[in-house]
């Protein structure tokens, strides 16, 4: 998958690059929004990543001119602005998604590969996790025929951002900015994660044993599987 | 008191002493004025008679020492000229008692002698003081009259003009203070009057007004281009952490050292996000264009929390009279305002204690109760618990930095949703939302 990331500040840039270039990506960086616009004319991209404070360019108008020449690239906005006309400006002038800084890396992945399954219409991504299934777009699972429904919203949340970074130890902190993201409040550090891994891992074993969901000590989480 | 209403009142006051200072007087100086002329009548007719026994001689009213009396007939005014002693002299204006034909009538008498023939003559001149009363009452009550019509012509002169001149005034109390939800002011409007007392004061409220907000605003300005700017370098610094974990060369030694880091990152994170929310509410930059329903948003908010009230085994209980529709609000920040407050609920409250969260239709209003078991809040620390980064003494032990409440404030104001607070140490708090008639649906 091709990737361009337009980013004016240089740091982040290049931290953007090495970890979607870890994660298989073939990425381009810009600096600014001149060389941006030429090269969103001239190559394909599956992502366009735009950073909406250009100091040369307006971050929109690049985004209409992506949506324009390359319609079938996936434009996501990513800025410090956050201001809230410019997410709704942005979604109607047709970006896919909608970042703000600052975010976490791997949420820009599990966005990017939301996108990507979007895109190429997986209908049914179930993963086989030592024979429970979890179905990604039903949001359900399931072992031996037996649904797991006790599981709840916040659960499967976490189970999810776990099977999309599988075989990766995600901390605490990235899987709680993942689940509570949304909530606003004044907590130093908020972290009920090692709770709901208790209730998970509890829920499940009902079924069967749950060593694919590994506590690594002292760091955090991660689901290991092998397929 | 008000302007207008004292000085009404001095006014009516004023007129009042006029008034009766000059009822008081008055008789004394119509007497006076009455008395005057009279004297100047009976110096009148004295001069008319010595013109004429000058002309004509004495003998016209005295003939052989005989003396010259006459009254009319209701015996008001008389006249008599009688031969007097030599020496005897007499010019004098006298009130005295005379008795006429078995009547004695007090009257003003005019006494004159005067020589005429060799021989000296005394000449009285006389009118009753009865009739000169008979005038002196109607004369009174026609100068009250007057008086009263004069002084109440001018207490509606004075009242009419007062209302006029101070008509600017009122208008910049009730336009400029009251009603004015400050420090959002808008634009000037200027106040007409031509009165440069008025227009100092109206154009100073003004420049006062328009300073303040022009400080506030310039608060909320930094507050959010120092978050703006903040945002960037945190999301450096959190992209580089998040590639440091994914090196394989580094010990599990660091990556526990990255994690503390991380951890700090995202507090820094979370005050830096908080203050651009707030100071985002503050700018109006939300709309508020969300319908929802409020057992939705509380079920929602259920499942937010639920593990925070099991990790500190807290009983919660939810009991809305009635499935309430609320509309014209922000969804987002609606949700994070019950969040605070039940989180708080949770986070300032003892193990093994209870949450209920009520909601009732009171008149117009719909008001929903947070109220909670916990450690409650010192009565002189309640006015402080809204203020940014104030952490009051039971919070210091809990990890939080102080934007909690703060946040709850923010939006409830930009919703117009009062917020009032009742607490009890060591017994809880209860948190209330009075929810205006606006924002739900009928």
């Amino acid at each position: 998958m091709n990737v361009l990331i337009i980013e004016d500040e240089k740091a982040l840039a290049y931290e953007v690059e090495l970890f979607l270039s870890k994660n298989n990506y073939i990425c381009e960086v810009c600096f600014n929004g001149t060389s941006a616009s030429e090269k969103i004319a001239v190559n394909l991209y599956d992502f366009i990543l735009i950073d909406l404070g250009l100091p040369d360019y307006e971050g929109l108008d690049l985004l209409k001119e992506a949506k324009k020449s390359r319609p079938e690239a996936a434009c996501i906005i990513l800025t410090a602005r956050a201001e809230v006309n410019d997410r709704i400006k942005g979604l109607d002038l047709g970006a896919d998604d909608y970042l703000a800084k600052p975010f976490s890396l791997l949420e820009l992945q599990s966005r990017m590969q939301a996108i990507t399954r979007r895109k190429f219409g997986l209908v049914n991504q179930t993963v086989d996790l030592d024979g429970f299934l979890v179905n990604l777009t039903d949001r359900t699972i399931t072992h031996l025929s037996n649904t797991v429904s006790t599981i709840t919203k916040k659960e499967f949340d976490l189970i999810a951002y776990l099977i999309l970074h599988k075989n990766r130890t995600l901390t605490r902190a990235q899987l709680s900015e993942h689940i509570w993201g949304s909530v606003v409040n004044d907590d130093y550090d908020s972290n009920f994660i090692d709770a709901h891994i208790k209730n998970i891992r509890k829920k499940l074993s009902v079924f069967a044993a749950t060593e694919w969901l590994e506590t690594v000590r002292g760091l955090g989480y991660r689901i290991k599987t092998n397929v | 008191m008000k302007l207008k209403t004292k000085l009404t009142l001095f006014n009516a006051i004023s007129k009042l002493v006029i008034v009766t200072l000059f009822v008081l007087l008055l008789p004394s100086i119509i007497e006076n004025i009455n008395r005057n002329y009279t004297d100047s009548r009976l110096i009148k007719q004295k001069d008319k008679l010595l013109q004429i026994v000058k002309d004509r001689g004495i003998k016209t009213y005295i003939e052989d020492g005989q003396s010259y009396g006459s009254y009319l007939p209701l015996k008001e005014e008389y006249i008599s000229l009688d031969e007097v002693e030599a020496d005897y002299y007499a010019d004098t204006i006298q009130n005295e008692r005379r008795s006429v034909e078995r009547d004695t009538i007090g009257y003003r008498i005019l006494s004159h002698t005067f020589r005429a023939d060799n021989k000296n003559y005394l000449l009285e001149i006389g009118k009753s003081t009865e009739t000169i009363d008979d005038t002196t009452g109607p004369l009174q009550n026609i100068a009250f009259l007057i008086l009263l019509g004069m002084i109440l012509l001018t207490i509606i002169a004075d009242q009419v003009y007062s209302n006029y001149i101070l008509a600017p005034l009122s208008r910049i109390i009730r336009t400029k203070l009251v009603g004015t939800k400050f420090p959002s002011f808008t634009s000037y409007s200027e106040v007409k009057t031509s009165t440069s007392d008025f227009q100092h004061l109206d154009l100073s409220i003004h420049k006062m007004i328009e300073t303040i907000e022009h400080a506030f605003q310039k608060e909320r300005e930094f507050i959010s281009n120092a978050s703006h700017e903040l945002m960037t370098p945190i999301s450096i610094l959190q992209s580089k952490i998040e590639n440091m974990f994914e090196q394989e060369d580094i010990a599990d030694e660091m990556k526990v050292r990255m994690l503390e880091m991380q951890k700090i990152l995202n507090r820094l994170k979370s005050i830096t996000k908080t203050l651009l929310l707030i100071s985002q509410i503050e700018n109006e930059q939300f709309l508020k264009e969300d319908e929802i329903s409020l057992t939705d948003m509380l079920q929602d908010l259920y499942e937010e929390i639920s593990i925070r009230l099991q990790d500190k085994n807290i009983g919660y209980a939810l009991a809305l009279s009635q499935d309430v529709v609320l509309i014209n609000v922000n969804k987002f920040l609606l949700f994070n305002l019950m969040f605070n407050l039940v989180n708080n609920a949770i986070k300032y409250n003892k193990p093994d204690g209870s949450i209920i969260v009520t909601g009732e239709r009171v008149k117009n209003y719909y008001t929903i109760n947070i109220n909670d078991t916990g450690i409650g809040i010192d009565a002189d620390e309640l006015p402080y618990i809204f203020n940014r980064f104030k952490k009051i003494k039971q919070s210091l032990k809990q990890d939080s930095f102080g934007l909690g409440l703060p946040i709850v404030k923010s939006i409830a104001a930009f919703h117009n949703i009062e917020l009032q607070v009742r607490s009890e140490k060591n017994v809880g708090s209860t948190f209330t939302l009075i929810i205006p008639s606006k924002l739900v649906k009928q």
